[in-house]
């Protein structure tokens, strides 16, 4: 029973993937991928590269950061409003990491103070 | 057995050193977790800058003091407490029927003013204050085995 759920979930998330995979390839507008650029040319010159219009998720989120945020800065609008959940994640992975070094650094405070007492 | 040496001397250049720049290490923590939203910088810097102003008082001063001055209790519970608050105020665009983490409150100043951003910048303090108890507390966690090495020793003299 447990082989045959487990493989049934699997089945269901290869799918999903499948699905997933084939819906961005069909959704996802050509970007600029950085062809027929000459590196060396563009750092001679950089003021020779095009900033009018960006593509992509950086057009959104340049053109509209103002009217959905009201955040000057982009950097901060994107931590903390598109990638909200990013930064919890983060904060609790630091909340984790002092949980855990509390934990192995504290027995032997404990010690001490039972040492103390007696 | 050097290093230990040179930090029981508590050596005067170093208490001034430390003397000096403990505020200034605060009020610039302070500046980059407040301006986060309209300049260079935010939450997880400016805390990780305050933080360290543990380091400089135990460099001038040593761990009791230290420990005197900066309770580690307080800090463990306020760590939470910034958690709770960040958690809070992105469930605040839910509560006013859009996406979670959305800036809800518009309008609040004018463009560039220090609580323009709304919920971004309140989210941005929570996450300084929650940045700073922490790493103080793993700073001053560190630390305690170190004192306690010291205090050893001291003992068995």
């Amino acid at each position: 029973m447990k082989k045959i759920v487990c493989l049934i979930s699997l089945f269901v998330l290869l799918a999903a993937g499948v699905f997933a995979v084939n819906y961005t390839f069909k959704e996802v507008p050509i970007t600029y991928d950085g062809s027929d650029t000459d590196v060396t040319k563009l750092y001679a010159d950089p003021k020779s590269y095009d900033l009018s219009d960006p593509d992509g998720v950086a057009d959104i989120i340049v053109k509209t950061n103002l009217d959905k945020t009201m955040a000057v800065n982009d950097v901060a609008s994107v931590v903390f409003d598109y990638r909200g959940f990013d930064t919890i994640g983060e904060s609790f992975i630091l909340l984790s990491a002092i949980a855990g070094s509390f934990a192995i650094l504290r027995t032997r405070k404990k010690g001490k103070e039972e040492d103390h007492e007696a | 057995m050097k290093l230990k040496e040179g930090i029981r001397e508590k050596n005067v250049v170093v208490k001034c050193g430390a003397d000096t720049f403990l505020p200034f290490a605060l009020v610039f923590g302070l500046c980059v977790i407040l301006l986060g939203t309209i300049s260079p910088g935010g939450g997880f810097q400016g805390g990780v800058i305050v933080a360290s102003a543990c380091l400089l008082v135990y460099l001038g001063y040593g761990y009791d003091t230290t420990s005197k001055a900066i309770k580690i209790s307080v800090l463990e519970v306020n760590e939470s407490l910034g958690a709770i608050l960040y958690v809070l105020l992105a469930c605040c665009g839910i509560v006013f029927g859009v996406r979670f983490c959305e800036n809800v409150f518009y309008n609040c100043g004018n463009i560039g003013d220090l609580i323009s951003a709304g919920t971004i910048t309140f989210m941005s303090f929570s996450v300084g204050y929650k940045v700073l108890t922490g790493i103080g507390f793993l700073l001053l966690l560190l630390l305690s085995l170190l004192g306690n090495t010291d205090e050893e020793e001291e003992m068995e003299e």
